[in-house]
Parts: C-alpha cells; sequence; structure tokens
C-alpha cells in the first residue's frame, strides 16, 4: 500500500448513477445487452456520405431518442447530436442516481466534468456546406452549437447546475480526463455531486483525419487479435454520478461502484503516436493504482483502451506488461471499442460505464468473435508482436468476485488517462 | 408575391426558427414572441434578423433590435412595411 494519507482515504467516491448513449440505442439498458451479446454496432451509417471518405463504416447512434425525455426542452432543435448524447446520458444518470433535477440552487452544490473532442463540429460542417453552396439555408443558429464546451454546458443548463462547470478536450483522454477531475472535486469537498462524463458525435473532420493517417481500419475494430484491426468511429455519450459514498448510503441509495483512483501522464513523444515502449501508460497505470491505495495484483480486469490499430495496441500490451508483469497474460480484457466503436472524447466515459457494468453484473463483456473481414495489410501482421488471444473474451465471462478493474485512455499527443474502479459488495463507507 | 407581411413572418419564424409543432397560422398577429408566448430568446433573435434581411432585402442595425420592433408579428410586420 503506497498511499495510505492520500485523501483516497478520507473520502471514498461512488458512483451513484450512471447514462449512456450508444451505437446500441439511447440508454444504459441497450448499450449493456448490446455489449453482453458481444455484437458489434460498427456498420454503414448515415450521418453524413462517406463516399468520399477511405472507409465505410461507423457505430451511429441511429435511432430517434425517446420522446418526452429531453426533446421536451424548447431548445432541444438548437442542440447540436453531442449536446444531445449528453443531455440524455445526465438525465438517466441523475434519475438513476434517484437525485432530483433541475436541482435547486445550491442544495447539494453540484459541479459538472466533461470531455469532448469536437462538441458540435458536425453542425458547423453542415452550417459551411451550406454557407458555401447556399447561403441563404446556412443556419446562424448552429454555429451557437459549435463549441466544444457545449455538451457539458447544455447538461449544466438544462440540470441546474451552478458549481464549477468545465470541459476537459484532450483528444481520447477527454473523459477520463473529465472523470479525475470530478473525482477530485468530490473527494476534496468542492461538490456534493459530480456528473462527469463525455459526448462525441460522428463529423467529417475526426472521420477525415483518422482515415489519412490510416488510424481506421476497412472492416470493424478488433483489437488485441493476432488479426487485429482498428480503429472504428463510434459516437455517444456517458455520463456517471459521483458523490462522498457516506452520502449515497446515508439517503439510502444503492452505489453501483466505487471510483478508486485517477492518474494520467504523457508520453511527450510524438502528434499521433504513442511511446511504442509504452511507459508513458504504464505511468498512468501506476498513479490510478497509487491514488486508489491497490496494488496490481487486486486488479482483476482491464478494460483495454484497445483501439485495434498496430501502433496502439502493441504500445498499450507492452504497458500492461510493465504494470502487471506476468500477470497480464492472464488478465481479461473488455475491448469495448470492438463493439461501439470508438468515441473520441467521450470514450474514456462509456468505457468506465461499461466497467461499472461488468462489476455491477460480476460479467465482463466479450469482444465479437468470427473472422476478419478484410485481410491484414501486406507486411502488416508479421510486424506485429503476438499477443497472447486468451486475453480476449468471445463470450461472457462470469466473474462475481471480482474486486476491482483498471480502465485505460491513451490519446492522440500522447495522454494517458487511467482509472480505479473497485466493485461495491456493501460493505460500511 | 401575393402573400401578405404577417403571414410571411410567421412562415419564416417557423421555417428558420425550426420550431416543432407549430404552424404559421397558430401565431397570433399580437401574441408576443419572446419571453412569453411563442418564447424566443437572443439566438432566435439573431437567426430571425438574417431570415427577415434575406426575405424583404432590408438591412435591420443592432439599436432596431430592440423590444418593441421585435415584439409581435404584429410590430415586425410594420417595422419591414415602413422600410419596403
Amino acid at each position: 500500500m503506497t498511499n495510505e494519507t492520500a485523501a483516497g482515504r478520507a473520502c471514498r467516491v461512488a458512483v451513484s448513477g450512471v447514462g449512456a448513449v450508444s451505437g446500441f440505442g439511447w440508454g444504459v439498458v441497450p448499450l449493456w445487452e448490446g455489449l453482453r451479446a458481444g455484437r458489434s454496432a460498427i456498420r454503414p451509417f448515415q450521418r453524413f456520405d462517406s463516399a468520399l471518405h477511405r472507409t465505410h463504416l461507423a457505430a451511429e447512434v441511429a435511432a430517434e431518442p425517446p420522446a418526452g425525455l429531453a426533446r421536451a426542452c424548447r431548445e432541444w432543435r438548437r442542440l447540436s447530436q453531442a449536446d444531445r448524447f449528453a443531455l440524455c446520458a445526465a438525465l438517466e444518470a441523475v434519475a438513476g442516481a434517484g437525485l432530483a433535477a433541475p436541482f435547486a440552487d445550491a442544495d447539494p452544490t453540484v459541479g459538472v466534468w466533461f470531455g469532448s473532442s469536437t462538441g458540435g463540429m458536425f453542425e458547423s460542417e453542415e452550417f459551411f456546406r451550406a454557407f458555401v453552396t447556399d447561403r441563404r439555408r446556412a443556419r446562424v443558429g448552429a454555429l451557437a452549437a459549435q463549441q466544444v464546451n457545449g455538451p457539458g454546458d447544455a447538461i449544466a443548463r438544462h440540470l441546474g447546475v451552478t458549481g464549477p462547470v468545465a470541459t476537459v478536450s484532450s483528444a481520447c483522454a477527454s473523459g477520463a480526463l473529465a472523470l479525475g477531475a470530478a473525482l477530485a472535486a468530490v473527494r476534496s469537498g468542492e461538490v456534493d455531486v459530480a456528473l462527469a462524463g463525455g459526448a462525441d458525435s460522428l463529423c467529417q473532420l475526426t472521420y477525415a483525419g483518422f482515415n489519412a493517417l490510416r488510424s481506421v481500419d476497412e472492416g470493424a475494430c478488433r483489437p488485441f487479435r493476432a488479426d487485429r484491426a482498428g480503429m472504428s468511429f463510434g459516437e455517444g455519450a456517458a455520463v456517471l454520478v459521483l458523490e462522498p459514498l457516506a452520502r449515497v448510503l446515508a439517503r439510502g441509495a444503492e452505489p453501483l461502484a466505487v471510483l478508486a483512483g485517477a492518474g494520467a501522464s504523457c508520453d511527450a513523444h510524438h502528434m499521433t503516436a504513442p511511446d511504442p515502449s509504452g511507459s508513458g501508460a504504464a505511468a498512468a497505470v501506476a498513479a490510478a493504482l497509487c491514488d486508489a491505495g491497490l496494488p496490481p495484483s487486486a486488479i482483476d480486469f482491464v478494460n483495454a483502451h484497445g483501439t485495434g490499430t498496430p501502433l496502439n495496441d502493441t504500445a498499450e500490451w507492452a504497458a500492461l506488461q510493465q504494470v502487471f508483469g506476468e500477470r497480464a497474460e492472464r488478465l481479461p480484457l473488455t475491448l469495448t471499442k470492438a463493439l461501439v466503436g470508438h468515441l473520441l472524447g467521450s470514450a474514456g466515459a462509456i468505457e468506465a460505464v461499461a466497467t461499472v457494468l461488468c462489476l455491477r453484473h460480476g460479467e465482463l463483456h466479450p469482444a465479437p468473435g468470427g473472422a476478419r473481414p478484410v485481410p491484414p495489410a501486406e507486411g502488416e501482421a508479421a510486424e506485429l508482436p503476438p499477443l497472447p488471444a486468451s486475453l480476449v473474451l468471445d463470450r461472457p465471462l462470469p466473474l462475481p468476485a471480482a474486486r476491482a478493474a483498471v480502465s485505460t485512455s491513451l490519446a492522440f499527443g500522447g495522454s494517458n488517462a487511467a482509472l480505479v474502479f473497485a466493485r461495491w459488495a456493501g460493505q460500511a463507507a | 408575391m401575393s402573400e401578405v407581411v404577417p403571414n410571411r413572418i410567421k412562415r419564416l419564424i417557423v421555417e428558420s426558427l425550426h420550431l416543432e409543432g407549430i404552424r404559421p397560422e397558430m401565431i397570433e398577429d399580437e401574441a408576443p414572441l419572446f419571453g412569453e408566448g411563442l418564447g424566443l430568446d437572443s439566438v432566435d433573435a439573431l437567426e430571425l434578423v438574417v431570415a427577415l434581411e434575406k426575405e424583404f432585402g432590408i438591412k435591420i442595425k443592432s439599436q432596431e433590435l430592440g423590444r418593441e420592433v421585435f415584439s409581435s408579428v404584429s410590430s415586425l410586420s410594420q417595422f419591414i412595411e415602413g422600410r419596403t
């Protein structure tokens, strides 16, 4: 034990509610059903015409949101897709936590920490497309939805959050970094309740950008396989309600899990490529374990960043070996991106929800099996060091005694974030 | 265009602001547009200005964005008819 005196000892922080929007639909129930079934939501999509792009798949939020919920708000017509995902996930999470929203002023003190990579970028693209073709059809209101802080702000506005509201935009680590910031704020007593997560929607900027970098595969994401492929785009949002464990128990609510620790680091290596040694990612996981006051041996599974790209999976595997030693080969992995795609600034948030659900249900979700639809590029597979195939789950793995799990988020720019979640087993705070 | 000015304004409000569940004929000439009544806000006002300028070929100055001119379809209509 390395951190007995840290704030983490003084105030344990519970996850009291979760909400999600993903390629499986609007809500946590369709998310868990889809994850558990191991059927990928990555498929041809409609949001924009992919004909000009190299690849043609994404895990799109295709269906309309349920009527009545957030759609009843006057502002709905003006909210970006990412704002809408965020608002619906937040309403679900707060309702699930048993909290009354909108919050009354200053009681409890509530804050929002949110991650997003592109906010209302899709709406801005639509505006400029109209602007250059037929200016009369360009809606200036679409520009108001452009901001990357839009999703977090929309939650605050509609749920009456009057405490601190901040957006983290550090590429694919955004969601996990936002959760880390929220954890610190709850521990310190700055807020009683934190709504933390992330939202991003499909847009042409990221779709073209990752394609230009050859970081997207023509087939669906298959991380950590010998014939691995990735990444694949996803979209959606996830929100976790964080509160002091004692507060949740005092109001008679049931904690879903404990957010035990968070850690972050930077590779300081390259604009887009990870440090192949994995030392930066390993440092983030080690920092999160230290923050949680847990040794690596207390971790029973890892929700890997697992984009499926040769560079990520190789560096991440190196990182896991550094942290967990030989035990890394026996640690089951949950690979959420193989099912809902890569949610970019919201990836850390939806993977946090997936990790909480796995701990809560005592069961790890699988990754899709079957043959890879597109053969690997010439020479590619041969250059990749072999990864132990036993890590990847082809069917749900019952693990009712799982004590704790790590979720990693490894971003462009070398930003690494790791979160440690512990199972809530009903013991006193 | 044979459509009278108030009806053109109502159609513009519904179309340019993407108001769901509201048809132009449901907007009353004297009903308040902002706050009460239709419940529009400042971003709607900006969108509406752009739409009105395009539709009627007029220019609306910032200082004319006052509550009186934009208080109802009727007041907007009088303002526009004074310009065209």
